[in-house]
């Protein structure tokens, strides 16, 4: 049968691309593997039947390897799936090069060997041939994957463990992007990875707490198949051997051949910690971070660990704390062993229908959604058609403000994500700090459910992390003390989130030994952040230790007490426009709450105005505003006006003055004061007038202003004009070195 | 007849010379400047302009574009020009800059006066000469000689680069 060669060539790359599919996901230790690739390649021979040399002899070869392989045990050897690794991609360009007219490349003088010696047998095979084929599968495809089977099938003393376990803590040092690849390829592989990874750690966490369920283990055993599907395609072979290893253990783990105790999962964390490592290098290598550097895993040490554990693991006496085994000890409640879908918390079924869409077309949206909304209300508010008397024209035009109300309702829900991420990471961490510090410590977790924007999400992780370390190394006591102290030897640590009137509220709680205030007073007094005859209230001490270069900590261990912490936190906070509160209570414990906006994208603004000039200052900043009476404003020679602020006196900042910007009003008891507080500190900001609140849509300035401290953003009011946002942290913390006008009541 | 090859610059400060193409050109006061008709997005009328405080006395503060907060500048502060009235001539050519940080970005400047758009071939375009140190140069990247008149070519990016790495060295 003769093909049209069009037809041919189309033919042979859906073939291809199939092979290479299949290539990616065969096992040396399935069957099927092997009979999908012998269809594949039997079709090839039939549709390139019409090509020149050396595409025949290279579909010969290919024949010659399948064909040894069904004549021994009728398995892929590790060996054939690096030849036809290598074979795929070169059929390929032979392909594309008889397609473009082009000299078809030469068919590698090692795979003639194979034709020649009809009977070479797999084992035979020089490794070197595949040296010089793909360096990169050398290093994988040359360690036997039979040993696992063996390791689990046959007795553990049939393997000599030593043999198998490199140096512990050999590392292997791998370039991260895979020379040729696809970027946009890489793209999608890093997002699907980190999901991956991100469900594997949940559901390890699950495992954790009940070892048998069948359900977890299953979604972690697919998610690391699926793993190694991804790393195959991308060629990332130095991976493929570590997925490849993890699902085994997790295979052998849902066969019930294998107990997944304390040990196994922490190995499995260890693997999964290598693979996010090299991701988020991968991520950051696409995003221009240094592309080409290369990075060292401990794969092989790791490769190692995941095998002795397989063989000596299944006897699960080597060490105490592998001994939570559920199905025999559980004294009150008696699980079935294969407990099917026991906690519904153990995987988050994959939402029905989630489109994955760039973040830049996402942000897009909501840009022109905010404009369309100012529109709306530039047309609603316009003068000449509020002179118009229609019933008809004031329902079209409510109905068009309901409409855009939810569309941008709509709209920023679309940027907002459950905090559960987030949360989960911190149960991970906490699970780690307690293991390592040997204290027993319980999260609670309270409203993962919660939504907030992605960016605030984002942003949260480090802060969050950060007191939460805070909390299981200075809060919670050792176990015997806690006992010493009345308490379950168990501390248990609170994370929740919930909302709160246009606020997101998170709050970490746990029920430590509490701040100790007279000691962080003489700490502060010592590192001279504060003097000693000052005067402070308890929470004023609290505060203390968000200021810089502050920590109480004795020892200081490598997770906190380094002293950059909480300012740093603050920082974070504020940065997104949020605050954080302090409560104690020596010897009960400490809470943290930080309020956060739901949104970075909108912001609810008091308007003042200031001559012509209209400015927005975020409601969240804002204690009050007052016009004063007679006799509130006193100038402090030299110095600079002060109010009297309830029997607190506050400095003035006349923004007019400060700003630049003509200004109608000079005496204060004409104008408005607002008391703007940025931590503990306050400022009153003086203004003509009081406009109203709004909520407006926060744009950036952009590089042009990136010097200025006076804004922190611009918005575009409801005439169309741009009104300036104020960053009130900056207008407090300003010197005041500013000589003031002499007006004074 | 000139060669037909742009000349290699004559590199002071590591100026790099206009390339050949098309410009849109526009009075400064007395003068006339052009810059590449592919960095203009939208020549728009004056609006209103929303001043930003503490800034160099050129970049006169930010307009609404259609929803887009962007900043808006005064060549003609920047470059020592007398200030002219505002005229029914004078409008804003919203530029697209390439800012060193944030990418491609909307930066409005305001013109005395839109001339058209002219072709320069390379022949037309000469290297900055050499002003001695008394005017700052910096920002031209060449000298187009059209029938009615010289057109200076200026660099934009350069310039929103400039204001934002330093403004204290502006003011």
């Amino acid at each position: 049968m003769t093909l049209d060669p069009f037809v041919a060539i189309g033919q042979a790359h859906n073939l291809l691309q199939k092979l290479g599919l299949e290539l990616a996901f065969v096992d040396p230790l399935e069957e099927n593997g092997l009979d999908s690739v012998d269809g594949l390649v039997r079709q090839l021979e039939s549709v390139l039947a019409q090509t020149p040399e050396p595409i025949p002899t290279a579909l010969l070869v290919a024949r010659t390897w399948i064909d040894e392989r069904l004549q021994t045990d009728g398995r892929f050897s590790a060996t054939t799936i690096a030849r036809f690794l290598v074979w795929q991609p070169w059929l390929d360009a032979a392909v594309n090069a008889w397609e473009d007219l082009a000299p078809i490349p030469t068919l590698p003088a090692v795979w003639l060997e194979s034709i020649e010696p009809q009977s070479v047998t797999a084992a035979s095979a020089p490794e070197s041939q595949q040296a010089e084929l793909n360096p990169n599968a050398v290093v994988k495809v040359a360690v036997p994957n039979t040993t696992i089977a063996a390791a689990l099938v046959a007795s553990p003393t049939s393997v000599t463990p030593s043999v198998l376990i490199p140096a512990a803590g050999s590392e292997q040092t791998v370039s991260v992007i895979p020379a040729d690849s696809d970027v946009e390829m890489l793209q999608l592989f890093c997002a699907e990875a980190q999901d991956l990874l991100q469900e594997i750690e949940q559901g390890v966490l699950v495992l954790e707490g009940n070892p048998t369920d069948a359900g977890s283990i299953d979604s972690l055993f697919r998610a690391f198949h699926t793993l190694k599907g991804n790393v195959g395609i991308m060629k990332l072979n130095f991976l493929q051997q570590l997925t490849h290893e993890l699902e085994s253990l997790l295979d052998a783990a849902r066969q019930g051949k294998f107990r997944l105790g304390r040990d196994a999962i922490t190995v499995i964390l260890g693997g999964a910690d290598i693979l996010k490592r090299f991701v988020a290098e991968l991520a950051n290598q696409i995003n221009g971070v240094e592309p080409g550097r290369s990075i060292a895993l401990p794969i092989p040490a790791m490769i190692a660990s995941i095998r002795s554990l397989l063989i000596t693991g299944s006897i699960p006496v080597d060490s105490p704390s592998v001994a939570p085994v559920p199905v025999v000890t559980a004294p009150s409640a008696p699980l079935p062993p294969p407990a099917p879908k026991a906690s519904p918390a153990a995987t988050p079924v994959g939402g029905a229908g989630i489109v994955r869409v760039d973040t830049l077309k996402l942000d897009g949206l909501i840009d022109l959604v905010g404009e369309l909304v100012i529109a709306q209300s530039m047309v609603v508010q316009n003068p000449e058609l509020a002179s118009i008397s229609s019933a008809h024209l004031s329902r079209c035009l409510s109905q068009l403000r309901g409409i855009t109300t939810e569309l941008q309702r709509m709209a920023m829900s679309l940027r907002m994500v459950p905090i559960r991420n987030t949360f989960q990471k911190v149960a991970r961490l906490v699970r780690d700090l307690a293991v390592q510090q040997g204290k027993e410590i319980q999260l609670v977790l309270e409203g993962e459910d919660t939504e907030l924007d992605r960016t605030i999400v984002e942003e949260l992780s480090d802060p969050l992390i950060h007191m939460i370390r805070n909390s299981a190394d200075h809060g919670i006591e050792m176990p015997d003390a806690r006992i010493a102290a009345g308490k379950l030897p168990t501390g248990t640590i609170t994370l929740k989130a919930h909302h709160q009137g246009g606020f997101i509220v998170i709050q970490i709680q746990d029920d430590g030994r509490g701040l100790d205030a007279t000691r962080i007073f003489a700490k502060a007094i010592e590192r001279g952040l504060v003097s000693a005859d000052h005067n402070l209230d308890r929470r004023g001490i609290y505060d203390l230790i968000f200021a810089a270069g502050f920590s109480t900590a004795e020892r200081v261990t490598d997770l906190s007490g380094r002293g950059v912490g909480m300012d740093v936190v603050r920082r974070n906070i504020e940065k997104l426009r949020g605050k954080i509160e302090i409560d104690s209570r020596a010897g009960e414990g400490t809470t943290f709450t930080m309020y956060l906006p739901l949104t970075l994208a909108i912001i609810e603004g008091v308007l003042v105005g200031i001559g012509e000039e209209r400015y927005v200052i975020p409601t969240l900043s804002v204690r009050e505003s007052f016009r004063p009476l007679p006799g509130m404003v006193t100038t402090v020679h030299g110095r600079g006006e002060m109010v009297n602020v309830r029997g607190q006196l506050t400095p003035i900042l006349r923004l007019g003055e400060h700003l630049h910007t003509p200004f109608n009003v000079t005496d204060p008891t004409q104008g408005i004061i607002v008391v703007v507080e940025s931590g503990q500190d306050a400022r009153c900001l003086f203004v003509d007038e009081l406009i109203g609140k709004q909520e407006v849509v926060i744009k950036s300035l952009g590089d042009t202003f990136r010097n200025q401290t006076d804004f922190a953003g611009a918005a575009i009011l409801g005439d169309g004009r741009v009104g300036l946002i104020l960053n009130v942290n900056a207008l407090v913390k300003l010197q005041q070195a500013r000589p003031v006008g002499d007006t004074a009541v | 007849m000139n060669t037909t090859t742009p000349r290699q610059p004559d590199t002071q400060q590591g100026v790099t010379e206009a390339k050949p193409g098309k410009y849109l050109t526009f009075r400064l006061g007395n003068e006339s400047y052009g810059i590449p008709v592919l960095k203009v997005r939208e020549i728009i009328r004056l609006c209103p302009i929303t001043p930003v405080a503490n800034m160099p006395k050129h970049v006169k503060g930010v307009i609404n574009l259609r929803g887009k907060v962007i900043p808006l500048v005064d060549l003609r502060a920047k470059f020592g020009l007398p200030i002219a009235e505002e005229n029914d001539r004078s409008c804003i050519v919203v530029t697209q800059i390439v800012a060193p940080r944030s990418g491609t970005r909307l930066y409005g400047v305001i013109v005395d006066g839109v001339e058209e758009v002219a072709n320069f071939l390379g022949s037309d375009i000469e290297p900055t000469p050499d002003f001695g140190g008394s005017i700052d140069a910096q920002f031209i990247t060449g000298m187009a000689k059209a029938t009615d008149g010289v057109k200076m070519l200026i660099d934009l990016d350069r310039i929103s680069a400039a204001d934002a790495a330093a403004a204290s060295d502006i003011l």
